[in-house]
This record gives structure tokens, C-alpha cells and sequence, in this order.
């Protein structure tokens, strides 16, 4: 079982990422204070951590997040703050957070960002060929095939792929995509990402194979092998 | 203020302050002026008198037949010259009597004599012999006296003439300064009160204070766009958000009413989040522009490459271009010269925007140039289109939050995009302006080439940039 600390201050946000984290199942505890949350990641072994960045009592989000990595406790921390200044986030990351989400944020965002950051601790990034079903995708050649044939991909489709192959089954919202293949940092509000999807699904399911990349109604996109 | 108020009005009161310097200073000059002259004066007198007495000092026998001499010939008795016994009793000469107050040998003196039935004055000097007899003479210093009289008579006539004048003049320029300050303390109150329409009065000239106040009207000037802009923004935000909110209302009441199948119930639920998200995004769409506008984003800048980030936005959208037919194209005159500090991501949406309006209104075939450039100094981006443009009198009002076209009524959008756009680009000192290019319109944001020497572009895609942003100093 998976077990994911939750540092909130605000019991009515905490009992919702609960929910949110437990509904994916996750099992969930929470702390309102840093004091209460250094004690408990001290004490426990978690998976993941979602730390608030504003903490009441002294010990905000950042210092318990720094006093953690000092502590060797290696958890993935995911932060999340009402600020969204780049260097609110700069300042985050520095401190040994491992991802940023923006309050307000949906659910799914959150429970997409957790299974990518534990994903990214379990699986080393040593690998050359990333495959899923019949698709394969030569991170060495960049060459992407489909049932032994090869498919043409621009670039940013090539990088779009490579992040889905890289956590197959895992829901990716559209905020994450832009960010991990784009790199710019904002809520995207059109449908520009969907329309890359778009290109792409239909450059990978040529000839009819059976649809690979399937939409997440919401936000987000989760590639599996078809059955 | 009333009229009580005048010597504390400042002009008043350095006009008073400049008359008694003046007024201190001439008095101290026509002193001086008075001193020298009557000295000089008294002195060539005394020279005489000296003259004189040798005559008789030197001949003490003779002095009664020389003063009886000197009396024969001075017949008006300008030089009335007179010998006494010890006692002070008359002996020779054409003064009959010793002066009318004490003598110090030796020394000058004056005195005044009965003439002609009016007193005259005199200057003189007195000597005791050496069998005590007292001799004294004298001369008449009429016109010294005048000459004095006079000096002093226009020394009073004009000390009055300056004060009365300077007075009235202080009187003058203070009464200008109350009445113009009563115009500014009336007007102000009027527009303490809510009418912000008035104004400061002005006055033709640049005084101090016309300066000030035409500084001030420019900021009321500005207070009152602003008030204006936040009256329009808060009836655009309840009437963009009235209408989406009532639509969940009805959608939510829809299916309370009609007890339905569980897809149905789905369906519902479905379109009420989809609101939701909407309104949300308003809300967040609103605060970002309000923060962008805090200028609190200026302490994540960092160097960016405008050519670079405009060609990611064209890569961003070339897809949906494609889709809609509409050809989009990027070109820059300036590889990698187009450099300056600023938020990456933020210039990326700004961009965004605007291209994803050019394309959003263009027809089917119609062309979007994405174009960056360094001409003269300047370096910027242009996103032109030949989508039927902006009227010039709109040009404006599009910036503003929630404003739309009429004609983009039914086209999906929130109505902040530009307002976005506006907001980065003030916060990257560039300048926005929205010309026609015939047909359709083109955005320019530009500003003037940041001055320092730029270190090579960094090989490193705005990826990397993007990600970990290096805090350096950005150029002013």
C-alpha cells in the first residue's frame, strides 16, 4: 500500500486531497502543523509528501521541507502554494521540493503529478527502449516503431511520446505535457495540446490499429496498450 | 480662506519679508550716505574757523582792534566772532553774548543764535586766553542744516512711498495666491465629495503652484480613468459570470426536476463541472492579470530571446493553423539580437495569445505572420493577420478586461486575452500597439534594446531555461 503524507492546514482542503488520494488508492495521513508533519515523516516511511507551503505555528512549509531533506528523509514532495510566482516555485524546488502545483488545482492534477513523481523514484531513467504493446520507442535512435514498422514523428510529437512511454498507464494532464514537453509554465486554456494529441494518435494508430492514447475526460491524456 | 488668512499665504508673507530686507538695507545706506556728508561739511567749516583763529591767537594785543575789524566787515554777521572777560561779560566783536550752552575749549560745538527773528544755527569753537579772557568764534551753518534737512526729508518721503508700495503689493500678490488657493480648496472638496469630473482651476503662466496643479489634474485625470476602468471591470465581471452561473442553475434545476436515467444524471453533472471550470478559469485568468500587474513577477526574470520564444509559440500553434486552414509563418531579421530580461513563460503566453486570436479570426486561407525584429534600436515582436482587423476607435477598449467585439460575441473566448497581453508587456516595458494591415490588423509590442552587451545566446533550448531559471541580474 501507498502511503502519502498530507501537510495541510486547512481541514476542509486536506479532507478533499485525502479524498482525491484515496479514491486512487492511496492511503492517506494528514498534518496541519510542520511540527506535526516533521514528526511524522521522521517517524514513517512515505511515499510521497504533499506539503503545504503556508503552515501555521512557526514552521512553514518550506523550512519542514528542508529540515526533511537534511533529516535524509527522501520522499518525493510535491508542494503546493496559492503563490504562483516563478521564483516562489524556483525557491521550492530549490529547497528540495520535486513538483509545484498552483492552488486552486483539480484533483486529477494532483493524483497525475503523485503517480509521476513516485513512478520517476521506482523506475531508474537508465532505460534506451521504452515499449508498451506492439510500440517501441529507441531513446538512443529516437526511432519510433509500431509492430516492427517505423513512424515518422516531428520532434515535439517524438517528445510528446516519449513522456506518455515513459509512464505508461498514468493519467497525464494537459498542464503536464506542456510543461515536461514545452516548458513553459501556465495553465493552458485552449486546445492547442489536444490538437498535438490529435496528430499524434493518428500518426500511431495508422493503418486502423487499435487506438492507443486515450482521452481522460477532464484534463489529461493516459496511453495503454490496447487490449 | 478668508481674507484674515492673508499673512499666512506665502507670497505675502516673502513680500513682507523682501521689503523689510530692503527696506533695512537702504536705511543703512543713506545712513552712511547722511554720515559722510555731514561730516565733510562740518570739517571744511572747521578748516575755516581754524584759519581764523590763527589771526587772533597769534596777536593777543591786538585782538580787540582785529575783532572790531572783522566786525565792521562781516556786516551780516555770517562769522559772528566775540571776546569775553573770565566772568562771560562782553568785551569786543559782533557776538554780543556767549552761546546759550556750555563751552569746551578747544573743541567744536553748535549753537543757535536770534536772526532776524528766527534762530539760526551756528557752528563754533571757543578758546580762553592767557589772561582768561574767552574768545569764540563762529560761522554760520545755515545751508549744511538745509542741506541735511533735506537729505533727511527724502530719505522719510521715500521710506513711506516703498512701504506703502511694497505693502500694497504684498497685499496684491497674497490676495492672487488666496483667491487661487480658495479655487483649489473648493475644487478639491467638490471632489472629495464624488464629483470626480472637476478639476483644478488653472491660471494662464507657470507659476509654482500652476505647475502643481496642472500635476495634479493629470493625476485626477488618470484616477479617474482608473475609477472608471474598475466601475466597467466589475459590471463586466457580474455580467460574464451572471450568464455561465445561470446556465448551471438551470442545468443543475433541469435535472432535479425530471427524475431521469443515470446518464442522463451523468450528462448533467458533466456540464455542471464543465461551468464550473469555466468560471473558474475566469477567475483565474482575472487574478493572473491582476498579479501580472503587481509587476510582482519582475523577481522571476530572467534573459529571454524573444525570436526563440516567438518561434515556440508558431511551433505551438502550427498545428491548428493547419486545421483551420490558415497559414502561419515565422521570421525574424535578428537571430538571437532580439534578447532581453523577462518571464519566459509569461512572453510565451502573451505571444500565445495573440497569435491564437490572429489565427481565431482569420478566414479559412488566411495568412499569420509571426515576425521578431532589432531595427534602430528597437527590438520586438509583430503577430499580423488579414482576419477583418480592429476599428481604430476600438483599438483601445480591446485591452481592456472582458471587452469584445461586437462581432466576436458568439466566438469562444473570455475576453482577456489582449487584457493579458497588455498587462505582460507593461511589465516588460514594452510598448503595445495595434495598427491595420491591410487587410486585418497587426499587434507590435516593442521596446528600446536593452543597452548592455549581451553575453553569446545561451545554446541551451528555453526548455532548460524554462525549467531551472537562473535568478540573474536583468538589464534595467
Amino acid at each position: 500500500m501507498t502511503r502519502v503524507l498530507v501537510v495541510e492546514d486547512d481541514a476542509q482542503t486536506a479532507a478533499e486531497i485525502a479524498a482525491a488520494l484515496g479514491d486512487h488508492g492511496f492511503e492517506v495521513e494528514c498534518a496541519a502543523t510542520g511540527q506535526d508533519a516533521l514528526d511524522r515523516a521522521v517517524a514513517d516511511r512515505y511515499s510521497a509528501i504533499v506539503l503545504d507551503r503556508m503552515l501555521p505555528g512557526g514552521i512553514d512549509g518550506l523550512t519542514v521541507l528542508s529540515t526533511l531533506r537534511g533529516l535524509s528523509v527522501d520522499a518525493p514532495v510535491l508542494i503546493l502554494s496559492a503563490l504562483s510566482a516563478v521564483d516562489e516555485r524556483v525557491r521550492g524546488l530549490r529547497a528540495g521540493g520535486d513538483d509545484y502545483l498552483t492552488k486552486p488545482f483539480e484533483s486529477l492534477e494532483l493524483t497525475a503529478r503523485i503517480e509521476v513523481l513516485l513512478r520517476r523514484r521506482a523506475v531508474p531513467d537508465r532505460q534506451t527502449m521504452l515499449r508498451v504493446g506492439d510500440l517501441e520507442v529507441d531513446l538512443l535512435k529516437r526511432e519510433v516503431k509500431r509492430g516492427g514498422r517505423i513512424i515518422e514523428l516531428l520532434p515535439r510529437e517524438y517528445r510528446l511520446l516519449e513522456y506518455l512511454m515513459h509512464h505508461p498507464g498514468q493519467v497525464i494532464t494537459r498542464t503536464m505535457l506542456f510543461e515536461e514537453v514545452w516548458s513553459y509554465r501556465y495553465d493552458q486554456r485552449t486546445n492547442v495540446i489536444d490538437v498535438h494529441m490529435g496528430k499524434l494518435r493518428r500518426k500511431l494508430d495508422e493503418g486502423g490499429l487499435p487506438s492507443m492514447i486515450h482521452t481522460v475526460r477532464g484534463s489529461g491524456y493516459i496511453l495503454r496498450a490496447p487490449d | 480662506m478668508r481674507l484674515t488668512d492673508l499673512p499666512r499665504t506665502t507670497s505675502f508673507r516673502l513680500s513682507v519679508l523682501f521689503l523689510a530686507l530692503f527696506g533695512v538695507s537702504s536705511a543703512v545706506f543713506f545712513g552712511f550716505l547722511y554720515w559722510q556728508a555731514t561730516t565733510y561739511l562740518n570739517s571744511s567749516v572747521d578748516q575755516w574757523i581754524q584759519r581764523d583763529s590763527a589771526t587772533y591767537l597769534t596777536a593777543p594785543a591786538e585782538i580787540v582792534q582785529r575783532l572790531q575789524t572783522h566786525a565792521e566787515r562781516d556786516l551780516g554777521a555770517w562769522r559772528p566772532f566775540g571776546l569775553f572777560d573770565a566772568s562771560g561779560r562782553y568785551i569786543a566783536g559782533n557776538l554780543s553774548a556767549l552761546p546759550n550752552r556750555p563751552v569746551a575749549f578747544g573743541r567744536y560745538f553748535e549753537y543757535k543764535l536770534e536772526r532776524n527773528g528766527k534762530e539760526a544755527p551756528f557752528r563754533g569753537v571757543g578758546y580762553r586766553m592767557a589772561n582768561g579772557d574767552i574768545l569764540i568764534l563762529s560761522y554760520n551753518v545755515n545751508e549744511i542744516y538745509g542741506f541735511k534737512h533735506l537729505l533727511l526729508d527724502a530719505m522719510a518721503w521715500g521710506g513711506v512711498l516703498v512701504f506703502g508700495v511694497g505693502i500694497a503689493g504684498a497685499i496684491i500678490t497674497g490676495l492672487g495666491a488666496v483667491r487661487q488657493i480658495n479655487g483649489i480648496t473648493g475644487a478639491v472638496e467638490r471632489i472629495v465629495t464624488g464629483n470626480l469630473k472637476e478639476r483644478l482651476p488653472t491660471r494662464r503662466g507657470a507659476g509654482d503652484l500652476d505647475r502643481l496643479v496642472y500635476l495634479v489634474n493629470g493625476m485626477l485625470d488618470d484616477i479617474e480613468r482608473l475609477m472608471r476602468e474598475v466601475k466597467g471591470v466589475t459590471d463586466d465581471i457580474a455580467h460574464d459570470l451572471r450568464t455561465p452561473l445561470t446556465r448551471l442553475l438551470g442545468g443543475l434545476e433541469r435535472a432535479r426536476r425530471r427524475p431521469t436515467s443515470s446518464e442522463e444524471y451523468a450528462h448533467a453533472v458533466d456540464e455542471a463541472i464543465a461551468e464550473t471550470k469555466a468560471v473558474l478559469g475566469t477567475f483565474s485568468a482575472l487574478l493572473r492579470i491582476a498579479e501580472v500587474e503587481d509587476g510582482a513577477r519582475r523577481a522571476g526574470f530572467q534573459r529571454i530571446d524573444l525570436g526563440m520564444i516567438a518561434a515556440d509559440v508558431v511551433e505551438f500553434h502550427a498545428p491548428v493553423a493547419e486545421e483551420r486552414g490558415v497559414q502561419l509563418s515565422f521570421d525574424t531579421d535578428a537571430p538571437s539580437l532580439t534578447q532581453m530580461s523577462g518571464d519566459p513563460s509569461l512572453m510565451f503566453e502573451a505571444i500565445s495569445n495573440l497569435v491564437d486570436n490572429a489565427i481565431k479570426f482569420s478566414p479559412t486561407g488566411g495568412c499569420v505572420a509571426v515576425r521578431t525584429f532589432f531595427y534602430k534600436g528597437r527590438i520586438g515582436v509583430a503577430v499580423s493577420d488579414n482576419g477583418p482587423g480592429i476599428p481604430p476607435e476600438e483599438r483601445e477598449a480591446v485591452l481592456r478586461r472582458f471587452h469584445r467585439l461586437e462581432r466576436s460575441r458568439h466566438t469562444p473566448g473570455s475576453g482577456l486575452g489582449l487584457s493579458l497581453v497588455a498587462a505582460v508587456a507593461k511589465l516588460h516595458g514594452l510598448s503595445l500597439t495595434i495598427d491595420s494591415s491591410y487587410p486585418g490588423s497587426c499587434v507590435t509590442l516593442e521596446r528600446d534594446a536593452p543597452s548592455q552587451v549581451m553575453p553569446p545566446p545561451a545554446p541551451a533550448s528555453p526548455a532548460a531555461a524554462g525549467e531551472q531559471p537562473k535568478p540573474e541580474a536583468h538589464a534595467a
